[in-house]
């Protein structure tokens, strides 16, 4: 929707790769552990989390099947696939490289 | 692995979308019913923990659409959306449809064809190996032609293509080839001794150098060059192999005749290979070393003075064409220097201005039909082109009154969500799948088309042009379907999409119809202002087209042109010799006239309106040469009573007759622009002309005969003069018989039947009436004739139905106010006035523009005009006249039905 997303975009997937890369989960319980991870300072909306996972899922970086909760009702369920993996890799070099440059701007200052 | 995942993932959204759909409405259901749990078990209300849930997700749909669009095939799967919300849109309007998809037929499938022509006859290259290499040598156009008493630049002598074929640096290789003349067939076990064939002759070199292998037993080799006569081989095409054979197995080995000369037939070509020459596809090929057995009595393979070969060369790698010419053109004036004077006499040498040899691409073949139509089909392009502007001007006329009608229905949409992009995209899908539809029909209509046209230009050539749309015609007809479709959409769906939308939704689709136009000129009128503007130009170029055709047909010939048979005859190939080829003109002659209904017999060697010219160099009694050299001049060699026989007058002296034969003095008849460009003050007659030598041969002139068209219909009379064939001393010709008869045609019969009477061997060509001849010698302006003429009518066809259209229209919106007119006591001839007015005033506009536009289209193409100046007032005003007649009566109709508005009903329409 808004700008702000086209710059977290990148982000946005490497958090749910990452994120997903622990433990196979489904969209609501994504949505939790990246807040919680993050301590509540990236706030996504909860929303704009699908279309990410559609098109990751699009990349075939991503499988989903649907399985049953606890509470009985269907999930869909999205766990990574080799091919994410090796995704995951590039997008973590990616950050890590960004982040250390900006780092050093930073430090310069 | 990881693109069949993909694949799947796509071909799953695309064929199994209801569920896809509910999937997605089960994920993002969970997520909010998962928060939801949440919110309540915090202590918020049911409704409360609801709308946190929401507001905290963001706009449900919006986030689906979103999802959608993460499917790879998005477009797609809105384009059969869009496909099929089309189809049943026109399903709905079924008369719309089938006059848009009509017209844009007509349109599309008259580009079509034209295009298939231009592709067969100047875009598709060779079905050769690396056509792209190949360069033709030599004056492309000249296919069948034999030039014999000089050296030329553009047809070659064979000891000359050897020579260039042996000393050049910049091809791997130099193949020529030949006409054969007249080939007449003999297959046992069959005894028709007329049946012919289209032959070739080539080097050995041909078929190894196009780089086109037998499909059965062999073609020819170097071996085949070598010594004259010694190779009796044939090679046979893939077509006549099934054609006349029933592509017979056992096919290699058999034995033909080929005038009369016993060859072997060695190999089959494959079935795509047509030959070099483009527009006639070859049946046989022969070794040029076969010459004088193919052409008996006519021996030239090895004269210099004798051209009749094009040469065809494949570059060697990384030589440029351009280079090839360089060298081509050095080496040719080389040759000519080092041979003149001991291979040939130095008085055959070109003059100084005709040593340059063509050298262009050879990718596409050699053609005569090139040549000549190359320009007649480009004219006709430019033609049907604005054809399909007119009806693409229809159909978005069409378009847009449907875009008014549905202006409800856009608005609907519009206000339910759909964005103008989206929107404007459906619109468009609609109308390229119009123009789709018509592509589709046009392209059935122009394989109809095309063939039509092939028949046009040779109905008696053998013309054999593949017109089987190949990718590229294919490519062509899609591509201006898409244009077309998005040419004459785009307005009306921008225009569609302009929607405001409360007071539509309001209010009746009719009373808003005219907003956002509002204008005096809506695109409606502008369209058909256009259509009549270029239908005018159409009319126009028409009308030059028909009258040139027509000048040149009522063109005074100065002769008798309706009661000439013509057939040419050649007693050489029937192998008379010395003193037997010294009688056979008269006797024959003598044997016509005696036919019931002929007034009078000649013969002479070019004939008339044959193709066929001669030209000498002459010194003329009383006439100073200028430095450069005696001058040329055409002249033909006669029998006795040629002037009587043709009708050509005589303005001074005596006809030709038996008395000037062989022995006797030397005479000559001139015509007037000779006599007046050489004897400008005195009498010629009695004066000396000499057919300079060696030896010179001096002939007295007794008679000035009167100008006249006997080659060139167009052309100014050049100078000319006539000697007695008999006294010419070269006999080795095949005459041409003139007959004259009161009614031509009925003769055909039963001058074969007594030529053959005369002697059964004697070779003859087609005996055709003079009419016919000359019309042969119009072909080019009678189909540019006939076909502008057609496609003018068309596009004003095309252009009355969208002024009847838009009048229509007009009037049922103004019902309403010419129902209150009438009410307050308006005339029906008011009314009626009212309309024709507006139809008048735009066919008006439509002339206004389209007056300059023809007036400039019609300077283009001067050059091809004949008898009247491409502004010629005449047909201007006709053409102007014809468009106002007709916009008058595409006004009429719907005119009179508005006179017949009931006041009453009228008021109560709305």
């Amino acid at each position: 929707m808004g700008k702000p997303n086209d710059l977290v975009q990148g982000t946005l997937d490497l958090l749910i790769l990452k994120t997903i890369s622990l433990e196979p989960m489904h969209g609501w319980a994504l949505a939790k552990r990246i807040q919680q991870i993050s301590q509540d300072v990236l706030r996504v909306q909860q929303g704009s989390l699908y279309p990410a996972l559609h098109r990751l899922e699009q990349q075939a970086w991503i499988t989903a099947h649907w399985s049953e909760t606890e509470t009985g009702r269907k999930a869909k369920v999205y766990s990574l696939t080799r091919a994410g993996r090796v995704q995951l890799e590039k997008e973590l070099a990616n950050w890590d490289r960004l982040s250390r440059a900006i780092n050093l701007v930073a430090g310069l200052a | 692995m990881r693109f069949l995942d993909k694949l799947r993932l796509r071909l799953r959204s695309l064929f199994q979308r209801a569920q896809v759909e509910a999937e997605l409405a089960a994920e993002l259901g969970f997520h909010l019913d998962q928060q939801i749990a949440e919110n309540l078990a915090a202590g918020m209300s049911a409704q409360e923990a609801r709308r946190a849930a929401l507001r905290a997700f963001g706009g449900v749909t919006q986030i689906q659409e979103r999802c959608r669009e993460m499917r790879g095939n998005r477009w797609l799967e809105q384009l059969f959306q869009d496909l099929g919300y089309a189809l049943r849109a026109l399903r709905r309007s079924p008369v719309f449809a089938l006059v848009a998809v009509l017209s844009l037929a007509l349109g599309i499938g008259a580009n079509t064809a034209i295009f298939s022509l231009i592709d067969a006859l100047l875009l598709r290259t060779l079905p050769v190996r690396d056509p792209a290499r190949l360069v033709a040598v030599g004056d492309p156009a000249r296919v069948s032609s034999l030039s014999s008493g000089s050296v030329r630049n553009d047809l070659f002598s064979c000891p000359l293509y050897e020579q260039i074929r042996d000393q050049n640096q910049v091809f791997t290789g130099v193949f020529a080839s030949g006409r054969t003349g007249k080939l007449t067939v003999g297959i046992a076990p069959s005894s028709d001794a007329t049946e012919t064939a289209r032959g070739r002759l080539v080097s050995g070199n041909y078929f190894s150098l196009l780089g086109v292998n037998a499909v059965r037993g062999r073609t020819f080799t170097a071996q085949e060059d070598r010594g004259s006569g010694a190779t009796p081989l044939v090679v046979i095409s893939h077509a006549y192999w099934q054609r006349r054979f029933a592509g017979d197995d056992a096919i290699i080995g058999r034995r033909i005749t080929l005038n009369g000369y016993p060859f072997t037939i060695i190999g089959v070509a494959p079935p795509e290979f047509f030959g070099d020459i483009v527009g006639v596809a070859t049946e046989l090929w022969i070794p040029l070393s076969m010459q004088a057995q193919v052409n008996p009595g006519r021996a030239y393979k090895d004269r210099w003075d004798v051209g009749w070969l094009l040469l065809m060369g494949r570059l060697k790698p990384g030589v440029s064409l351009a280079r090839a010419r360089a060298e081509i053109n050095v080496l040719f004036p080389r040759i000519l220097a080092e041979r003149a004077g001991s291979s040939f006499s130095r008085d055959l040498l070109p003059s100084s201005d005709r040593m340059r040899v063509e050298v262009t691409p050879g990718s596409a073949g050699f053609s005569l039909l090139r040549h000549e139509f190359s320009q007649p089909l480009f004219t006709l392009m430019a033609i049907v082109a604005l054809v399909l502007v007119v009806a693409c001007a229809n159909v978005a006329n069409l378009l847009l009154e449907r875009a008014t009608a549905r202006q409800k229905e856009v608005a609907v949409r519009l206000a339910l969500g759909a964005g103008p992009a989206r929107l404007i995209r459906q619109l468009l899908t609609e109308s390229v799948l119009l123009s789709g539809l018509g592509g589709a029909l046009g392209l059935l209509f122009s394989l109809w088309a095309g063939t039509a046209l092939l028949r046009l230009v040779g109905a008696s050539t053998s013309t054999a042009l593949d017109l089987h749309p190949d990718p590229l015609v294919l490519a062509f007809t899609a591509g201006i379907s898409i244009l077309t479709g998005l040419v004459f959409g785009m307005a009306p769906a921008f225009r569609a999409t302009r929607v405001e939308l409360a007071p539509t939704l309001k209010e009746s689709a009719r009373s808003v119809a005219g907003s956002g136009s509002g204008a005096r000129w809506p695109l409606g009128k502008l369209l058909v202002v256009a259509q009549f503007a270029v239908s005018l130009l159409l009319l126009m170029g028409a009308g030059l087209f028909v009258r040139t055709l027509q000048n040149l047909q009522r063109l005074d010939l100065g002769y008798a042109r309706d009661s000439l048979l013509l057939v040419n005859v050649d007693p050489v190939a029937a192998g008379y010799k010395g003193a037997r080829l010294e009688t056979f003109p008269r006797e024959l002659a003598e044997r016509l006239h005696a036919l019931p209904g002929v007034t009078a017999v000649s013969f002479s060697e070019n004939g008339i309106f044959s193709g066929t010219e001669s030209s000498t160099t002459v010194r003329i009694q009383g006439f100073k040469s200028q430095p450069a050299g005696d001058p040329s001049l055409n002249y033909d060699r006669v029998g006795a009573d040629y002037f009587q026989t043709t009708g050509i007058p005589l303005v001074k002296g005596r006809d030709f007759g038996p008395r000037d034969g062989v022995g006797a003095p030397r005479v000559a008849v001139v015509n007037e622009t000779l006599a007046k460009q050489y004897f400008a003050s005195g009498d010629p007659l009695g004066k000396r002309l000499v057919i300079t030598g060696p030896p010179d041969v001096e002939y007295e002139i007794v008679g000035v005969a009167r100008d006249v068209r006997d080659h060139d219909l167009r052309a100014a009379v050049p100078s000319r003069f006539y000697i007695p064939l008999l006294q010419s001393g070269d006999l080795d010709v095949a005459p041409n018989f003139e007959i004259r008869a009161r009614e031509p045609a009925a003769l055909v019969e039963p001058v074969r039947k007594s030529i053959q009477a005369y002697d059964r061997n004697l070779p003859m060509r087609e005996i055709r009436p003079l009419t016919t001849m000359i019309d042969d010698s119009i072909t080019n302006e009678r189909i540019i004739a006939k076909l502008s003429a057609i496609f003018g009518l068309l596009a004003l066809l095309l252009a009355a139905l969208g002024l009847y259209g838009v009048i229509s229209y007009t009037i049922a919106r103004r019902v309403n106010e010419i129902g209150i007119r009438m009410a307050l006591g308006a005339r029906r001839t008011t009314v009626l006035w009212m309309v024709l007015r507006e139809t008048l005033l735009l066919a008006l506009a439509g002339i206004a523009l389209g007056v300059p536009a023809a007036l400039g289209a019609a300077r283009a193409v001067a050059s091809r005009l004949f008898g009247l100046s491409a502004s010629d007032p005449a047909t201007l005003a006709t053409a102007t006249g014809v468009l106002i007649l007709v916009a008058l009566l595409a006004g009429v109709i719907p005119g009179s039905r508005a006179t017949r508005v009931d006041p009453v009903q009228a008021l109560r329409y709305e």
